[in-house]
């Protein structure tokens, strides 16, 4: 583990009872990245933050933040790094402002409280009410001033935005991104395939508790399957496109168009259109969310 | 630790002031019920017809007349019972609560190391508990101030002492419980049916011999009320603490060693039954 990584799992796994519930996660994420952790409800990522945190034991493997152990000094990984719980729980009947100075003392009043003003300023949180008067997204809120209001080195979020309308979950990609400016380590799960690719440098999915791909979002998506719709200039027979390596047919109408999927590189469709008489070529970029699905989709198949 | 320890304390206030409130309104009118009763002719002829059943579970009858003996059998027998209740669910309460609401999840992201946390938890629990013991205390200084009951300020606390090893013990018995069981309800109950089974078992031994080697076990066996008047056996009451403490370190081995759970992590995992199987 070298000097960069902020945070380093090898083969990390856990289980309750016979559930497993990490199946040997390797995950590397160096430091000032904005690291994307992707996978469906239950597939182990609110798991795997709670490992780095040494709120759960893993029952093997190894995990380092910021170089520590998290199981021999989690007093130091706590002390630098903030935490964004999936479903923020706090004590229903303190105002924000209680609950707030409350979290700020058990870090020993490290917070600037000028710096916990602009951020609730900049999502609009009022800091008088009790947390039980709260709404939804207004309790993410203050999860997010929490967790970044002490400028932790590294960010542990675990979906972000839950909650919030499109505006607020902007304001919080940015802090992310200002935070990230600022020098910390980001390492956020979600769902939400557009704030990934909006926000993070590389991602990684997680499948049924094993990470099964990390990458960069643009990778992927080049990666991955295009759709190539193609129009002629008169009615053509396109079973030659059918028979290039990586080029399906999706659908086609009287022969004057088609819509093409097309796996790896373009090459092979190009070199074969050559011979046809093409009056527009058109490709769609799957979206992060399209790879993401794609993923669970060859997992259902298989089962 | 010091934060844990206050804030825990700031929650715990409504529950110190209401047990403790309503333990000195008790202690007031037993006392003033004492010049009323106790030394009544008619009541001792009456006492002295109480089955022997009911006088194993109270104490010695025949000294009701004496402030020792009424304050003994009105307040301090039966008090291990009622606030052995206050224990138990605090104790049960005291990690756990917060554990099955999720707080305890954002707490211990913090810079709380476990041992900090617990202890921050166990301080907070053992002064609300003798808080309360002191507001009953001043309920019963204040009271005799009106009435002919004078046992003395000082004197008072012997029992009490007693009745607060007693609770402490069963506060740790439910924290450690609640360390082992899936749930703080299933901890609570457990430790109430040692509580009532102790109870019982204390008090059955009295008139069945053949309870006693039982009895021997049974944490209240060793409470003193009357008997500390006359002096409080220091054995008796420094196992009791020994017992506490030895029943704190294992929950806090185990709260070393467990997950912190959320939505039911890490609980038992019974079995299906046969029909829940079947509804799938």
């Amino acid at each position: 583990m070298s000097e960069e990584t902020a945070l380093m799992t090898q083969g990390l796994t856990k289980s309750y009872g016979k559930v497993r519930a990490l199946g040997g996660v390797d995950l590397e994420v160096q430091r000032g990245e904005i690291f994307g952790y992707l996978g469906p409800n239950g597939a182990g990522k609110t798991t795997t933050i709670r490992c780095l945190l040494d709120l759960i034991r893993p029952n093997g493997g190894t995990v380092r933040v910021l170089g520590i152990d998290p199981q021999a000094n989690p007093v130091a990984v706590r002390t630098r790094t903030g935490y964004l719980p999936g479903e923020l729980q706090v004590d229903p009947n303190i105002t924000v402002e209680g609950t707030l100075r409350y979290l700020n003392a058990l870090r020993g009043n490290k917070a600037d409280w000028g710096f916990v003003r602009q951020l609730t300023e900049r999502l609009d949180l009022d800091l008088r009410p009790a947390i039980k008067n709260l709404s939804h997204g207004n309790k993410q809120k203050v999860g997010v001033v929490q967790a970044l209001m002490h400028r932790p080195q590294l960010l542990l979020l675990d979906e972000p935005t839950l909650g919030l309308d499109p505006l607020m979950q902007r304001e919080v990609l940015r802090l992310i991104t200002e935070a990230k400016a600022n020098g910390a380590t980001v390492f956020f799960s979600s769902h939400i395939m557009s704030e990934v690719e909006a926000v993070a440098e590389r991602v990684a999915i997680i499948r049924q508790g094993v990470v099964v791909e990390v990458a960069e979002p643009v990778s992927l998506i080049n990666r991955a399957l295009r759709r190539a719709n193609v129009r002629f200039k008169q009615p053509v027979d396109i079973s030659p496109l059918a028979n290039v390596p990586g080029v399906t047919v999706l659908s086609r109408d009287d022969g004057t168009s088609v819509l093409l999927q097309v796996e790896g590189e373009m090459d092979g469709l190009i070199k074969a259109l050559a011979a046809f008489p093409v009056s527009d070529f058109e490709t769609e970029r799957p979206s992060l969310e399209e790879i993401f699905l794609a993923y669970y989709e060859d997992d259902q198949k298989e089962e | 630790m010091m934060t844990i320890f206050r804030y825990t304390l700031r929650r715990f206030r409504g529950q110190i002031l209401g047990w403790g409130i309503a333990l000195a309104l008790l202690c007031v009118l037993l006392i003033l019920m004492y010049d009323s009763f106790a030394t009544e002719q008619q009541f001792q002829e009456l006492l002295e017809i109480y089955p022997s059943e009911l006088t194993a579970f109270m104490g010695d009858f025949s000294t009701m007349a004496t402030p020792e003996g009424w304050v003994s059998i009105e307040f301090f027998s039966y008090m291990p019972l009622i606030l052995g209740i206050f224990g138990v669910l605090m104790g049960s309460g005291l990690l756990v609560s917060n554990e099955e609401s999720g707080t305890l999840d954002l707490i211990m992201a913090h810079p709380v190391s476990r041992t900090a946390l617990f202890m921050g938890r166990l301080l907070a629990f053992v002064t609300a508990t003798v808080a309360i013991l002191v507001i009953a205390w001043l309920g019963f200084i204040v009271s005799m101030t009106w009435s002919s009951m004078d046992i003395g300020w000082g004197r008072i606390w012997l029992p009490l002492l007693s009745l607060l090893a007693e609770l402490l013990l069963f506060g740790t018995i439910s924290l450690f419980l609640s360390m082992l069981l899936p749930s703080r309800r299933l901890a609570a109950t457990t430790a109430g049916l040692l509580l009532v089974a102790s109870f019982f078992i204390t008090g059955l031994a009295k008139i069945n011999e053949d309870l006693e080697p039982v009895a021997k076990l049974s944490p209240l066996n060793y409470y003193q009320t009357q008997e500390a008047f006359q002096g409080l056996n220091g054995t008796w009451l420094a196992g009791l603490l020994a017992a506490m403490v030895l029943f704190a370190a294992l929950a806090w081995w185990c709260f070393q060693r467990r997950d912190i759970r959320v939505g039911g992590e890490g609980g038992w995992r019974l079995p299906s039954l046969p029909f829940r199987r079947s509804a799938g």
